[in-house]
């Protein structure tokens, strides 16, 4: 992207994203941060994570954050969203994630959270959220993602998961969350996700898969996750980082897509939404900073689109011990 | 949890409101929160047919709506109460987890009967809280009646009424279902009960993701000849959404357990004719709609399945039983003579309503490349059918929109 056109387009304004994320954290007075206390945990990581691709993640207590993630794990080794509340597999990840982040890997009981991990695999690979057996690809993703960053993949039968996960690819060479479920880009991410983190993206038809999520990309510029469905910046993440691992990346038009994800943020107050003029949040602003990051923009460090983390976090994981 | 203090009953006033409410109305059958404005404008819609007493107010302003089975929850209390009822709710949870062992039965049953009623307190406000429903499982793991399923299904159902894309209701339902069917076998009538409640949660929530995932998983309980009541139900709503790529992704599921019921034997088998008169039909019927409803792109990604499976199971297998290959295949040449008719009437773009017709004329030419993407012997016999002159036109039309894609395709 040249400069020029970015000047055009108007400028990511990182310094209030800052601002917004850590005072979202003290805000708690609307009905959705009461509504959105259950998922803490996964609120902690999109915001912490913004703050570290913006470099910024000096900025907040580690001691603080670590001991209260510690407050949310379980006897079983898993991790509520919240303290007090149950423990899922969605809030383990972001919990070992955020740990990663902070370089606390160390602190954790590995055996024993990729126990919790490992037990949730099925009989047929797949993998169930939680004690109670809902079976979704994002459970595979997260488990693969989980035992990456441990360095504990052997915990699992892999070739199973796998074969789990391949099996749930559609016709249009998308997949859903179980075989026969609607093609869906959130979906794709995780599925593409764990082919890439387990060396087995041979099993996806690169072609037929990039033509389906090209095809989401919008006259605005922005990506949406379903045929018929408005563009919006959660989407770009998941289209554009399932493109990057597949290697099609280059079949979007890239410069449209950081315009759209620019245009939807708030210039006077920070975060970005969905789309432009609608409310920001913090979910949409992690998933806008870390779109910018896949398309090189400046100012924001690169993101690895397999770990949803900063790359130099992962190579940090990869080359330790 | 201590109970009964009066300084209790002052701080969970709202809530001990909310319970009462709820008590007082088992049969509510929707919920919504609404601004206490509306409250005023309700109670007028209502008095023309109903002289009932409204609920008693709270001081100046009213915190509930109730009429008709139908509950508004004041939007001005919404924060205090799902406070309170979180609050109330993780202490009785706490308190059963930690001295359930400890108690007799009659003590057990009324800690649980306390988690049973804040959970639901905190769900109907809070839909996606999992340990609530995690709690609920807990408890009606331990019950044999059916009843206590049922009514599980009515509450999530209310549920939804309020949070049509709340995922955790979505699965806790799907528990109470596998629960029934693993204790009690699968009555046919809540599959077609569930199918029901789909269909009128897409309507007021369009392209519902979580919705119609519900319906598709469904259809691994269904017997064949529920699988072709399904398809032949949901084809007039389909036809009234036709933005709404879900459900004719739903049709697809429906269409490919057709496909496999043709390749078993026994009560589930399937007549190949019978299937090959389904998929010529719903071409057909695909054809009309896309050329009713000009450039609508979840139509013609149905066609993409519909004429892929086709030519792939319904015409190859006749090529490969004679030898043929199929280029040489009369019903594969006729059949791509018809979609280059098509093609041809779709990229015909006039110049009012120029936007829908511009989209049309994109995915019939795109559509029309999806094919040998897919199975590559149609290349040559597409070639040979369009000549240089309409495949240029094709590929132009692709490269005004997708111009970085094209250049791949150009390089295929
Ligand atoms: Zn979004």
């Amino acid at each position: 992207m040249s400069s020029t056109s970015s000047n055009q387009m108007g400028q990511l304004v990182a310094d209030k994203h800052v601002r917004y994320i850590l005072m979202a954290e003290k805000k708690k007075e609307s009905f959705e941060s009461v509504v959105m206390d259950h998922l803490r945990m996964n609120g902690a990581y999109w915001g912490l994570t913004t703050l570290d691709l913006l470099d910024k993640l000096g900025t907040v207590s580690e001691d603080e954050v670590v001991s209260w993630i510690m407050t949310c794990q379980h006897e079983s080794g898993g991790f509520a969203g919240n303290v007090g509340h149950d423990p899922h597999i969605l809030y383990t990840l972001s919990a070992v994630q955020i740990l990663a982040l902070f370089d606390k890997i160390n602190i954790l009981d590995v055996g024993k959270v990729s126990s919790y991990v490992a037990g949730l695999q099925n009989k047929d690979g797949s993998f169930s959220g939680d004690m109670w057996g809902e079976i979704d690809t994002r459970f595979s993703y997260i488990a693969i993602c989980c035992l990456s960053i441990l360095k504990t993949l052997d915990k699992i039968n892999v070739e199973k998961a796998v074969d789990y996960i391949v099996s749930c690819k559609n016709l249009d060479g998308g997949f859903g969350c179980t075989p026969g479920a609607e093609s869906h880009a959130g979906q794709i991410f995780c599925c593409v996700g764990a082919l890439a983190l387990t060396g087995s993206l041979h099993r996806v038809d690169k072609d037929l898969l990039g033509w389906w999520l090209c095809e989401r990309q919008g006259k605005s510029g922005g990506l949406n996750g379903r045929p018929e469905k408005l563009p919006d910046v959660c989407y770009s993440w998941w289209v554009l980082s399932s493109l990057i691992m597949i290697d099609r990346v280059h079949w979007i038009d890239k410069e449209k897509l950081v315009k759209f994800i620019l245009d939807c943020q708030d210039l006077d107050n920070g975060g970005i939404s969905d789309r432009p003029d609608d409310a920001v949040d913090i979910f949409h602003t992690y998933f806008g900073v870390a779109g910018l990051s896949l398309l090189e923009y400046p100012g924001v460090k690169a993101i690895d689109p397999a770990y949803a983390l900063p790359v130099d976090v992962v190579n940090r994981i990869i080359f330790t011990k | 949890m201590e109970q009964g203090s009066s300084s209790e009953e002052d701080c969970f006033g709202l809530l001990n409101q909310f319970h009462h409410v709820l008590q007082s109305d088992p049969l509510i059958d929707e919920v919504g929160f609404i601004h206490p404005s509306q409250f005023t404008l309700l109670d007028k819609e209502d008095g023309l047919s109903n002289q009932n007493k409204p609920l008693p107010y709270n001081g100046t302003s009213r915190n509930f709506w109730n009429q008709d089975h139908k509950l508004g929850i004041s939007t001005d209390i919404l924060i205090q109460l799902c406070k309170d009822a979180k609050h109330v709710f993780l202490a009785a949870l706490e308190e059963y987890k930690s001295h359930g062992n400890a108690c007799n039965e009659s003590q057990i049953m009324n800690i649980e009967s306390e988690v049973m009623k804040h959970s639901q307190a905190v769900l109907l406000l809070s839909s996606d809280f999992g340990t609530a429903w995690n709690a609920r499982k807990l408890i009606l793991s331990k019950t044999d009646q059916l009843s206590a399923f049922t009514e599980e299904l009515r509450l999530s159902g209310l549920i939804l009424s309020n949070s049509p894309k709340s995922e955790p209701t979505w699965s806790h339902r799907r528990w109470i279902i596998k629960m029934i069917s693993r204790r009690f076998s699968t009555p046919q009538e809540i599959i077609t009960k569930e199918s029901k409640l789909v269909e009128s949660i897409g309507e007021r929530s369009k392209m519902n993701y979580r919705a119609w995932y519900h319906r598709c998983w469904l259809v691994s309980y269904m017997a064949i000849g529920q699988v072709l009541h399904e398809l032949n139900k949901s084809k007039r709503w389909a036809a009234l959404h036709v933005t709404d790529s879900s459900c004719f992704h739903y049709r697809r599921r429906l269409m490919l357990r057709i496909l496999e019921s043709v390749n078993v034997k026994g009560s589930n088998a399937y007549d190949k004719t019978e299937a090959h008169k389904i998929w010529m039909e719903e071409l057909d019927w695909n054809k009309e709609l896309v050329e009713r409803y000009v450039g609508r792109e979840a139509l013609w990604l149905h066609r993409r399945f519909l004429s892929l499976n086709w030519i792939m199971y319904f015409a190859c297998n006749h090529s490969s039983e004679t030898g043929l290959s199929i280029i040489t295949n009369e019903e594969v040449a006729i059949f791509i003579d018809n979609e280059i008719h098509l093609l041809e009437s779709s990229m015909i773009v006039p110049d009012t309503k120029f936007e829908d017709f511009q989209a049309q004329a994109l995915y019939a030419a795109v559509y029309m490349l999806w094919l040998p993407k897919n199975i590559p012997e149609l290349w040559r016999m597409l070639e040979e059918k369009l000549g240089t002159e309409k495949l240029k036109c094709v590929l132009s039309t692709i490269a005004q929109e997708r111009p970085l894609f094209l250049q791949h395709l150009v390089n295929v």
